[in-house]
């Protein structure tokens, strides 16, 4: 019940203000969303939301809603990599109502287990999508969508990723990616297809209309909507 | 463990019938249905090639079919944009049918009564095997060099593998004795293929007698073969192809039977056909075997007196139907010695003959013929001392259904006793369905070539109980040049494309378009002038006239 309120809220906040959006491939500049709290498996953490305490510039609403792709920046062997991601689904903590607030996730499903927090607070649940490193103008180069090896770790920042990097990362040769897709849909259940259908939307509107991967994307739209379906028994 | 180089799928188990048996196989294996698979199984102790063919195949994983959802957008593109391999990922489930393993004392196969376990590797059966068994050629080894074996005929190769691959070499003795069906809709290759055969019996190594029946005029290229190295014999040979017009084809009277007399004559009412049977009867009992219409009339005037009614209308009808024709004849007759003889093919060339008058030579013939192989066999003197194979086209027009003409019987005869005399039939016909049953089911081999119309479908599935399902249910899809054969000539039926004739073929539509262009070219040559303007002159007068 209080998750579908969470998305619908969401959802209108992304048809009116994803288009204020400043696109910057500069990694360095970006929106700071929040910090990781903890996980709940190796691709699947936590993050706490920044409040105005928090930093400078804490995250507008629409900065940090359901489907934002974002980043995390990590040094492995001398050179720094975007380990890329996105927001699948978020969680409001309350400490007045008892430690762990209202609990959204439901049987068998992976669910935030958040960690000591003091006052009240947005989570949000991040799905690990890949990786790329961050190249000397501090855009990324060589994107990939296997599986990120590396953990992230406690207070590590989560950064809104620029459209621009969305782009990127999702293009191999020319060619859109999401071949996350299966790993993704396994993290985010039940919300699996509509970070997915997010996903795809953004995309679509950061391609020029004529694009030949427009038609790519409705095929792989449909598709995870239809098996959608097909799960919810509604076909 | 065996070497597993050549190994081209995998036993999965048994399959829905007794002799069926599931495999299964990646993409890169591309097995088509019809394709003859061997597996190795001790019989009384020693390991044997079973031959199986198969039947069936399924994909069991590969690309959603939702990646096909825009015609635009490739499922491999979809595939790439979800990092799903696209090679690979295909598999694959076969069905296959047991057909035995090939039994050298009886040169033919024999079922093993037990199917391959899950787990035995499956190979392509290798050409040379393939060309070894498949067809009835009675090798004592299940891997020959059927080119060496005399008696054969090339007729093409296995469709399923590239040209000329496993080529396949049919026992001509075997179709020419006990009788062939060429069985297609028009321009599936039926005549072609029947050339085919014509020239692969008229090789050295063979020397048929050969006759065609020929009611279209598509038989005038064979011809060719006179003076083509491939058909000269070491000792001389060559093929002679005849030609028979119907200049040349004539009927002698007193050949004819009183039931076919009645056949030609329209509609004779009883007494007619009482007095004209009677009088046929007294002809036929005379020495002199060259009598006519005049002889025939002059004995019906003996017996019944010259002012008879009945006689008279006869009269009319008999000189009307018959000696007004040119194929009848008081004395001439086709002689078989010239129309028959070994390394002979002799084309009888009927096609401005009408309906009735190609059924009755052909009845005339067929029974002379008949009757000196019979003399022949029996030791009485005879023309014809040799075996003869005839080749029919429009074979319902000679052998209907309807039991409408008068050399169905004859016909009859030879495919049920003709094999014991040395006279085999070959029956070539578009519409099976309207062929006499008795005929079609006495044809041991069968070749069947596309053919859509399902009464005639089902006519081929009746008659050709030797072909199995399976086999049959390629027909409709086939292209010219493409066959099923099956039957006595073979150990196991086959799809085959039909090899490219040495002789060119004869038989190709008219060239309609580049007919009438000539045509009108022709005409635009035509002096203009004077003509064409009283055309155009007679036009416009005859236009006002009518106002
Ligand atoms: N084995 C073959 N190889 C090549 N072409 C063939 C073959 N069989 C048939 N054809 C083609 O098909 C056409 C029709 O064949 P034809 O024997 O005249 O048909 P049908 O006698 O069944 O009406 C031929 O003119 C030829 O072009
Ligand atoms: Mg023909």
């Amino acid at each position: 019940m209080h998750r579908s309120t969470t998305r619908q809220q969401y959802g209108d906040e992304a048809m009116t203000d994803t288009s204020t959006n400043v696109d910057s491939p500069d990694l360095d500049s970006c929106v700071r969303i929040g910090s990781i709290v903890s996980s709940n498996s190796h691709l699947d953490y936590v993050a706490e939301v920044y409040k105005e305490r928090d930093c400078d510039r804490p995250p507008e609403l629409h900065e940090r809603e359901f489907g934002q792709p974002v980043f995390i920046k990590k040094t492995v062997d001398g050179t720094e990599h975007a380990v890329m991601g996105v927001i699948y689904d978020t969680q409001l903590v309350d400490p007045d109502q008892g430690r762990t607030g209202p609990r959204l996730a439901q049987d068998n499903q992976a669910q935030f287990t958040p960690g000591y927090i003091e006052e009240r607070t947005t989570l949000a649940g991040v799905a690990l999508l890949g990786t790329a490193e961050i190249a000397e103008d501090r855009g990324i180069q060589e994107p990939t969508h296997q599986m990120p090896r590396w953990t992230l770790e406690v207070e590590d920042t989560v950064f809104q990723c620029p459209d621009q990097v969305t782009v990127s990362f999702h293009t191999v040769d020319d060619q859109i990616q999401l071949a996350y897709m299966d790993r993704l849909l396994d993290i985010a259940g039940d919300l699996g297809s509509e970070v997915i259908v997010a996903l795809i939307d953004r995309l679509r509107g950061m391609l020029p209309e004529d694009d030949p991967n427009q038609r790519v994307l409705d095929v792989v739209e449909q598709n995870v909507q239809w098996q959608a379906r097909e799960q919810r028994g509604m076909v | 463990m065996a070497d597993r180089s050549d190994v081209v799928g995998t036993v999965a188990g048994p399959g829905d019938d007794p002799n069926e048996f599931v495999f299964v196989t990646p993409s890169d294996k591309s097995i088509k249905t019809g394709e003859f698979i061997t597996y190795t199984v001790p019989v009384e102790g020693e390991p044997r090639s079973v031959f199986a063919r198969v039947t069936k195949r399924e994909l069991i994983r590969g690309l959603p079919e939702g990646f096909l959802a825009d015609p635009e957008v490739g499922p491999e593109t979809v595939a790439a944009t979800l990092g799903v391999p696209t090679d690979d990922t295909e598999l694959y489930r076969l069905t296959a049918t047991v057909i035995g393993y090939y039994d050298t004392n009886m040169t033919t196969f024999a079922n093993p009564r037990q199917l391959p376990d899950p787990g035995t590797p499956l190979s392509i059966a290798p050409h040379q095997q393939l060309e070894t068994v498949l067809p009835n050629l009675g090798c004592e080894t299940d891997s020959t060099d059927v080119t060496t074996l005399d008696g054969v005929a090339h007729i093409g190769w296995l469709l399923n593998r590239p040209a000329e691959a496993t080529n396949l070499h049919i026992p001509i003795e075997k179709f020419a004795s006990t009788h062939l069906a060429i069985l297609a809709s028009t321009g599936s290759g039926k005549s072609y293929t029947a050339s085919v055969l014509i020239e692969e019996m008229m090789r050295p190594s063979s020397r048929a007698s050969l006759l065609v029946f020929d009611p279209h005029g598509e038989y005038d290229t064979l011809a060719e073969m006179q003076g083509e190295e491939a058909f000269q014999g070491a000792d001389g040979y060559e093929p002679n192809i005849e030609y028979y017009d119907p200049e040349r084809l004539r009927v002698r009277i007193s050949e004819l039977e009183i039931g076919d007399v009645m056949a030609i004559l329209d509609n004779p009412s009883n007494r007619m056909q009482e007095r004209l049977s009677t009088a046929w009867r007294a002809m036929q009992r005379q020495e002199s075997r060259t009598w006519g219409i005049d002889e025939l009339i002059a004995e019906m005037e003996r017996i019944y007196g010259d002012d008879d009614a009945s006689v008279g209308a006869l009269e009319w009808r008999l000189r009307r139907s018959i000696e007004r024709n040119d194929l009848f004849h008081p004395e001439d007759n086709v002689p078989l010695g010239e129309i028959v003889d070994p390394g002979q093919c002799t084309v009888l060339q009927m096609d401005t003959l009408d309906r009735w008058d190609q059924q009755l030579i052909t009845t005339v013939l067929l029974r002379r013929m008949y009757r000196e192989r019979l003399d022949d066999v029996r030791d009485r003197d005879s023309d014809i001392e040799h075996p003869i194979f005839a080749l029919f086209e429009e074979g319902h027009r000679f052998a209907p259904a309807s039991g409408d003409a008068p050399s169905l019987g004859i016909m009859r005869t030879i495919t049920s006793e003709g094999r014991k005399f040395g006279f085999g039939l070959g029956i070539i016909s578009q519409r099976p369905s309207k062929i006499d049953e008795d005929v079609l089911s006495q044809c041991g081999t069968q070749i069947s070539m596309q053919i859509q119309n399902p009464t005639d479908q089902d006519a081929i599935k009746n008659s050709v109980e030797a072909a199995g399902e399976d086999v049959l249910r390629e027909l409709p899809g086939l292209t010219p040049g493409q066959a099923v054969v099956s039957g006595d000539a073979m150990n196991t039926p086959a799809l085959i494309q039909v090899r490219r004739r040495h002789t060119e073929h004869g038989a190709g539509s008219r060239p309609v378009i580049e007919e009438w262009r000539e045509a009108y070219e022709e005409r635009q040559r035509e002096p203009t002038g004077s003509e064409a303007a009283d055309f155009g002159e007679g036009d416009s007068t005859g236009v006002q006239s009518l106002d």
